[in-house]
């Protein structure tokens, strides 16, 4: 190693600071910019550090459990006693479903509707979350070579979590449904009104481009719409919680930032979103892209 | 006799070596640390800043062993792992190390309340900073609460995290 003068390493340090704060400078807007650029660094990134995270994240996880665990224990008892209520209803409600379910095979034969397309699912770990209030998504544990693809949706037993952004061979990045940068297409169930669900980075998106006079009460259910082809039609994402003047609020069923687990779903729908994200001038602000890719109305 | 004279010097080597990188290699576990995912309800958006807290003890204590092109590195690398533009971090550190470096000698060798204050201090600025950089990127005004919220939890954790550091620095950096 070349040691150094102390003077010429003093000079060299008033040098290397600014130098350093301009790249960084440099950096962010270059980033705002070429996003194409900056998906495949930081997909890079992603897939190198995903597998030490992966371990890294395990005794916090392993911790958690046990806390889980342990409430449980205090609650067994009346637990046991609401599941066994529960399980009774739902057999009711089995063979109710069964009965639907034959019933709306034999008239779909009677209609010769082509079946919708099986999903695939997937369970990936999440390993990192985004450490902020500015930017709302996750990475999980599992990437192209597990066939995650862009696009894809990535639901809990509870609902939509959001959906795949960025894939890596090992890593993918999650966008979650309340990050600034999220448009979901959704209905309001009940009224059947269609609206955008769009995040804010707060913990309760909202409704853009409701009818004005729609009439939405505290507690409708709010479902994928299908509308351009990045989800599949009525998977489950929150209720309206608050009706905030004309943008109502949505809680969403899952519990984002608790989330441990996510399962990525392949609708065979991957395809709708373009491959690369395209490079659109910034007149509008950051959160102006829709969920299906393409910049939406104003 | 020779062989472990050899060997003592062999191993005051590598102790020195692992001293010297103790700061980097602290301040990487506090980027893991800060990203990891907590299943604690609201977390992900008020995790404390614990890069923040480690730039600004080695600041201090070993300035010359945590140098601007380390910061800009780790910076970048956050930034990178949580999906923030990169070089939002960076930036925010490599300013929090300037400043700090500069006011050095006010925290240096004094009761723990200063350094406290001192970083008080320096988080509220950057988290305020950090809140007007991404108002300015998203030509948005974003809600102030959990960079509120995030400031307060970073502060209030900053003594058991220097705690911890100086634990770390006092065991192996037996020498100054």
């Amino acid at each position: 190693m070349i040691r150094l003068s102390s003077l010429r390493r003093t000079s060299l340090q008033r040098v290397t600071f600014p130098l350093l704060v301009l790249l960084s400078v440099t950096m962010i807007l270059l980033g705002k910019a070429d996003q194409v650029m900056l998906e495949s660094l930081r997909i890079a990134v992603a897939d190198a550090a995903a597998p030490v995270l992966e371990i890294l994240s395990r005794p916090l996880s392993a911790l958690a459990d046990l806390a889980t665990r342990a409430r449980r224990l205090v609650s067994v008892y009346q637990d046991n006693d609401r599941l066994a209520e529960e399980n009774e209803r739902l057999i009711g409600w089995q063979h109710a479903a069964l009965k639907l379910a034959s019933e709306n095979s034999q008239l779909r034969e009677l209609l010769k509707l082509t079946p919708e397309p099986a999903a695939t699912y997937l369970t990936a770990r999440v390993v990192a979350n985004s450490g902020g209030a500015y930017v709302r998504s996750v990475m999980v544990y599992a990437g192209s070579e597990n066939g995650v693809a862009r696009g894809q949706a990535a639901v809990t037993g509870d609902g939509l979590v959001g959906r795949v952004s960025e894939v890596g061979s090992r890593a993918a990045r999650v966008l979650l449904v309340t990050d600034l940068n999220s448009r979901v297409p959704v209905i309001v169930e009940g009224s059947q009104q269609r609206a955008l669900l769009a995040g804010d980075n707060s913990e309760r998106p909202y409704l853009r481009y409701l009818d004005t006079g729609a009439a939405i009460r505290i507690g409708d259910r709010i479902v994928t719409s299908g509308q351009g082809g990045v989800f599949p039609p009525g998977l489950p994402v929150g209720v309206v919680a608050s009706l905030d003047g004309g943008a109502p609020r949505v809680e969403p069923y899952v519990e984002l930032s608790r989330v441990g687990y996510l399962r990525i779903v392949d609708y065979g729908l991957a395809d709708a979103l373009p491959k690369p994200v395209p490079i659109v001038p910034r007149g509008g602000r950051r959160g102006e892209r829709s969920a299906d890719g393409q910049q939406s109305r104003r | 006799m020779v062989l472990k004279a050899v060997t003592a010097a062999t191993r005051q080597r590598v102790d020195n070596a692992a001293a010297r990188l103790l700061p980097i290699v602290t301040t990487l576990i506090a980027v893991i640390i800060s990203i990891q995912p907590a299943p604690i309800p609201g977390y992900a958006a008020v995790a404390p800043a614990f890069t923040l807290m480690a730039v600004y003890h080695w600041t201090i204590y070993r300035p010359r062993l945590l140098p601007p092109l380390s910061v800009f590195l780790i910076g970048v690398t956050q930034d990178l792992l949580t999906g923030t533009p990169p070089g939002v971090n960076a930036l925010v550190m490599l300013l929090a190390r300037a400043i700090v470096l500069r006011l050095r000698r006010h925290f240096v060798d004094r009761p723990f309340p200063f350094v406290w204050t001192g970083f008080t201090m320096l988080s509220g600025g950057a988290m305020l900073f950090l809140w007007a950089l991404y108002c300015l990127l998203d030509r948005a005004l974003i809600d102030f609460r959990s960079t509120i919220f995030r400031a307060v939890l970073t502060i209030s954790l900053f003594p058991a995290a220097s705690f911890l550091l100086g634990r770390t620095q006092r065991s192996l950096m037996s020498t100054g």
